[in-house]
Formats: structure tokens, C-alpha cells, sequence
């Protein structure tokens, strides 16, 4: 598993993995989150623990049940740490907290070091045993709703340390806090390296040519991915280039808006031919793959983001991205080395034609995206991480020899 | 006749820390600076080369003032102050505080930071580990520097600056090697004008010019 990623991920990374194996070599590592498929947790914890098992460590993955009701709750929590209005009664905290009991008594929580993600499970803290509980929170809290943040910190501030994807997200808990940002699996179906043939079987599905420059946008039909903006900015480029749009997402079940901003992202597409709207199924990976292979240059104009991985994935694969100064994204987009960001559709409107009409700067500057993952964003910088946080936990000092 | 020490190869990485502290205004800026830990000054400061890119500035507070304060001015007088140069991070610290306080005093106030755009004060730590590579001779090392990972280049070239003074690597060439040329040529590459990977590629030349220097002195 590890040999894949020779001479893929960086050559220290793939040494201090080793090196860290070798110290927790036999230790029990778990980790628990809400669940086993579908969402980017789930997908990077599939990939994860194989590597961490081959590394010597015992890993395990673990996913909470619960009813209903409890994921209805949780769903709430989950907005309100993003900062959406949402009410949580004290019953509700105290069902979160029953479901959470009775998984403690399923899941056999005797590890050495123990990662949980997100607020789902963070009363699982209530229940160590031993070895060191390490909170990881995928989502941005930088402006939550005050109560319910507050609420889950009497959880979260009793872990060993906490785990944010950016900087920003990071508040102030009174425990150890690391910055980790999240990956891309270069071996993954969505970012291996495909032939031609296969990317133009992909392109022939979705009847778009290949005849032209192709701009994309990989995402949820969601107005803070700013769709709308999207078409407007290539309806300005079209007055000076040629080139076509194309607007790739899934239909997201936990999202009731999805449906009514795809209608009105058709509705102002019109009847334009140059502009191709594709809802792919869930798991589309080899599709997405294709298509930003496919590309000319990868667009993810945010408004509002989590991390936006997606820039990650369209990097990879050589591509400029052109992004919103959003979340993540200014960690992946080093303004004028791997892309631009941008602050309005004009903005995005003159890069996109700066782009088209440089060759050699879009060439550059995805070759620069490709090393810049390279070196940041792949799985095995991820796992190295969190290997060094539970070693660091084990001897803690601000300089460690390994 | 006394044995070389070899060089070792290692390498470094670095846990990046929250300290919990955040700055929207320069004189919240001034306010932190003053007060936050010395190894979230040291990480702002040194270790703005791990990002890997030569970029227009040269530590986080320059780049912030420039970005997201927008006060070229500022970052052009902050990306001046050289770290190196200061005896330890008190003084760099006291630097830093003099900066920002000849500015407010000189120039009109700066707007906020747009919301999410706040400086953010964080540490590392750091975890080295060698890679098993050691290298006794010019030649070996001229091989092993031209394919460590950028890593390695970064912990001895600029982490050691902190521990030494000087990047281990001139060091080691004058200790060990008493070559005292190439050593002055590596310590004249200006540590804040380029990526690690031209530091890699001057380096590698430095070496290997003094190699073929050698080898043409045996007549090879």
C-alpha cells in the first residue's frame, strides 16, 4: 500500500512515516466518526487506516449508530458550529449525549491514542478509558452560534488536543490545538492518472467537445459556490475567447436548497451551447476525474468554504485554478504562483482571460499547483501529521527527535 | 591521520500550533506581538521559508500588512528586518514592536482586516529525524544534496542558522573539509531571495565546481 505512493508523495514524508511507524509500531490507534460512507472523512479514513495497519500501528475505524432523531440533532449542531441560526433544547443535548453513552457501551474504546471527529461523537469523551483523546473538527467554526459552541466545548476542552483544518478555525480552548489541513489521495479514483482514451470516452458521455478551451467548476449547486457568478463571468470572456463552460456537481440529500439553485443555474444558462450543467450521481469519482483532466483551467469561485479540496484535486492534475478567497482556498491558491484569487466575477472574467490567452503561464502555474500538493495536500502529509500530534502527546517538547 | 566526520543527513517537520490569538487591527498586531510567545514570533519570523516559495515577502507580519492590510509601506519596512541579525527573539521581538510603533506614529491609521482575513498567531513544533543518509566525502555529499527531499535542504540550511548561526552545511564543509572557499561561496546565498529549490541548485554548484576543481588538480 505504502510503495504506491513511492515516488508520488514527498521522499521525507514517506521516511518520517516509517520512522514514526517504527515508534508506535504495536500501539492501538482508533478512530471514530458518524459515518462509513459518503462525505470526506469517510473517504480519506478508507484510504487511511490500510496505511496506518501496514505502518505496524493497530488501527481501527469505528462509526456511531444512532436513531433518527439523533442525526436530525447533529444536523443542527453541525449548521449551528458553521454559524446558521439553529435552536438546540436541552433535551436534545441530553439525547445527544444518551446515543453517544450507549455507543461507548458497543464500540470497545481501549486504544492508545483515540481520534474523534467532528461533534458527533465528541461526548465519547465522557467515556475514556486510557491512551490520549484527540478531537479532529473538519468543519469551519470561526463563526459559530455562541451557545451551541459553547455547549460542545465542555466536551471538546476535555481532550488532550484538538485538530482544525485552518487556522481560522481554531479558537481559543485551553488545550493543545493543531493545524492539519486535509488531503487528496493521489492513488484514489478520483485523482489516479487516466489515459486519453479514457478522458475522451468521459467527454464523448457528456457530449462535450473537445474542440475548445474547457473551464470548469466541480461542485455542489449550492449560491455559496456561486454558479450564477460562474456563467456570468464566461458570458464576459466569451466577447474576447472562445471557450466553454462546464458546471459538474452532485445532488447533496442533506442540502433541501440543491434542487432550487440548479433550476435557477439552468434557468440563466438558458439555452446556451457552450455552457454544459451535469448533475453526476453520487461516487462519480472517474467522471470528475476525467473532466478536470480535462480542462483547461479549473475554477472554484466560493463565497463561503470548508476547505475546498476540490482546488487540491484540479492542481494535481496540472491545472490552474482561478478561486474565491474562501475557507481553504487561499492555503491552496498561492496568489500568481499555482493560480489566482478572486473577490468578484469581473475579477474572475479578466483571470480566465489572462489564462487563455498565456499558454505558458496556465502550463506554469499548474505545474506549480501540482508541486504545491505535492508537498502539502497528499494523504501521507496527513497521516504523517497525526502520527506526530499522538507522538508529540507522548513526548511533549517543541523540539522532538525521532 | 584524524577521521572526517561525516555529514548527516536530516530533516525536520513542523506541527503547526494555534496559540488561540488573532489580531483584525495593527494595534491589535502591535498588542500580540508584544506579548505572545516567543516561539510564535520565531514561527512567523524563521520559519516563513518553509512555505517553500519566494514570495514578495519575508515573514508573516510583512505579508499580512501587504495583503491584508494592504500598507505596502509597512510590509516593505517589516520584510527589512532581517532575523538573523538579532541576537535573540527578544530583540527580534522589540524589532518588530519598533516597526509597527513608527508607523502608527508616522503614517494615518490602517483599516481592519477583512473578517477571516485576522492575523493568526501560531507556533510549531518541530520533529526531526535523519534519513539515513551520511556523506563523508565532496563527492558523496555533491550526490546526497541533489536528491534529499526539500526538507532536509530547509532543516540544514535554515533551521540551522537557529542553532548555529550559520546553515550546516558551510559548516560542516569548513570544519570537516577545511574548505573554506566553497563555505564562504554557500554562506554568501542570500537566505530570503530564493526557494529552496534554487538554495538546492546553488549549492549543488558550489559543490560541484569545487569538485571539478579537485579533479582537475589530479589531473583527471
Amino acid at each position: 500500500m505504502i510503495s504506491q505512493y513511492s515516488g508520488i508523495s514527498p521522499k521525507g514524508d514517506l521516511i518520517l512515516l516509517e520512522r514514526l511507524g517504527e515508534k508506535l509500531k504495536g500501539k492501538s490507534f482508533l478512530h471514530i466518526n458518524s459515518t462509513r460512507a459518503g462525505g470526506g472523512v469517510a473517504e480519506i479514513l478508507q484510504r487511511m487506516i490500510p496505511i496506518l495497519v501496514e505502518l505496524g500501528i493497530d488501527a481501527r475505524w469505528e462509526v456511531i449508530e444512532g436513531d433518527e432523531r439523533f442525526f436530525d440533532l447533529t444536523k443542527k449542531i453541525h449548521n449551528a458550529v458553521q454559524g446558521n441560526s439553529e435552536k438546540i433544547t436541552e433535551d436534545m443535548w441530553r439525547h445527544h449525549y444518551e446515543i453517544n453513552k450507549k455507543n461507548a457501551e458497543r464500540i470497545n474504546l481501549d486504544a492508545d491514542a483515540v481520534l474523534i471527529h467532528d461533534p458527533q461523537p465528541s461526548p465519547l469523551i465522557e467515556f475514556r478509558k486510557t491512551g490520549r483523546w484527540i478531537w479532529r473538527c473538519h468543519i469551519d467554526v470561526s463563526h459559530p452560534v455562541k451557545e451551541v459552541c459553547d455547549y460542545l466545548l465542555r466536551y471538546c476542552q476535555r481532550y488532550e488536543a484538538a485538530v482544525f483544518s485552518v487556522a481560522k478555525f481554531a479558537r481559543a480552548m485551553g488545550v493543545d490545538e493543531f493545524i492539519i489541513p486535509p488531503s487528496i489521495d493521489p492513488v484514489s479514483e478520483k485523482n489516479r492518472a487516466m489515459s486519453p482514451d479514457e478522458i475522451n470516452k468521459t467527454l464523448d458521455r457528456f457530449q462535450i467537445p473537445a474542440d475548445r478551451p474547457m473551464l470548469l467548476q466541480v461542485s455542489r449547486f449550492d449560491r455559496f459556490k456561486d454558479p450564477i457568478g460562474v456563467i456570468k463571468a464566461h458570458r464576459m470572456v466569451k466577447k474576447y475567447n472562445d471557450c466553454i463552460l462546464v458546471l459538474a456537481g452532485s445532488p447533496a440529500t442533506d442540502d433541501p436548497e440543491g434542487e432550487a439553485v440548479l433550476k435557477e443555474v439552468r434557468e440563466f444558462a438558458a439555452d446556451d451551447p457552450d455552457i454544459h450543467i451535469l448533475l453526476l450521481p453520487p461516487f462519480s469519482d472517474r467522471d470528475i476525474n476525467a473532466l478536470q483532466r480535462a480542462a483547461t483551467i479549473v475554477i472554484q469561485k466560493s463565497l463561503k468554504e470548508g476547505f475546498g479540496l476540490t482546488v487540491s484535486e484540479a492542481m494535481w492534475k496540472g491545472k490552474p485554478v482561478i478561486g474565491g478567497a474562501a475557507g481553504g482556498i487561499p492555503l491552496q491558491i498561492i496568489h500568481g504562483v499555482t493560480g489566482f484569487l478572486v473577490h468578484s466575477v469581473e475579477g474572475l472574467a479578466f483571470r480566465i482571460r489572462q489564462f487563455l490567452n498565456n499558454p505558458e503561464m496556465v502550463q506554469r502555474m499548474g505545474e506549480n499547483g501540482r508541486e504545491h500538493v505535492r508537498n502539502n495536500f497528499l494523504i501521507t502529509r496527513q497521516i504523517r501529521d497525526y502520527l506526530s500530534v499522538w507522538y508529540y502527546l507522548e513526548n511533549k517538547g517543541a523540539l522532538i527527535e525521532l | 591521520m584524524e577521521e572526517i566526520r561525516p555529514f548527516e543527513f536530516k530533516q525536520c517537520v513542523n506541527l503547526i500550533k494555534s496559540t488561540g490569538m488573532r489580531a483584525r487591527t495593527l494595534r491589535e498586531l502591535r498588542e500580540r506581538t508584544a506579548v505572545v510567545s516567543s516561539e510564535s514570533i520565531f514561527h512567523h519570523t524563521y520559519q516563513y521559508f518553509l512555505k517553500g516559495h519566494a514570495l514578495e515577502y519575508t515573514n508573516d507580519f510583512a505579508h499580512w500588512a501587504g495583503e491584508s492590510l494592504e500598507e505596502r509601506a509597512l510590509s516593505e519596512h517589516l520584510s527589512n528586518v532581517d532575523p538573523y541579525a538579532f541576537k535573540n527573539i527578544e530583540d527580534l521581538r522589540m524589532e518588530l514592536l519598533n516597526v509597527i510603533d513608527g508607523y502608527l506614529k508616522n503614517f494615518p491609521e490602517p483599516r481592519e482586516a477583512m473578517p477571516g482575513d485576522e492575523f493568526y498567531f501560531n507556533e510549531t513544533v518541530t520533529l526531526t529525524s535523519p534519513l539515513g543518509i551520511k556523506a563523508k566525502n565532496l563527492a558523496e555529499f555533491l550526490i546526497a544534496i541533489k536528491y534529499v527531499d526539500a526538507a532536509a535542504i530547509y532543516y540544514h540550511f535554515y533551521e540551522a542558522r537557529v542553532r548555529l548561526g550559520v546553515d550546516d552545511f558551510s559548516k560542516w564543509l569548513e570544519d570537516s573539509l577545511d574548505k573554506k572557499e566553497v563555505a564562504e561561496r554557500i554562506r554568501g546565498i542570500d537566505p530570503f531571495m530564493h526557494s529552496i529549490e534554487e538554495i538546492r541548485k546553488h549549492i549543488y554548484e558550489s559543490i560541484e565546481e569545487e569538485v571539478r576543481t579537485e579533479m582537475e588538480a589530479v589531473g583527471l
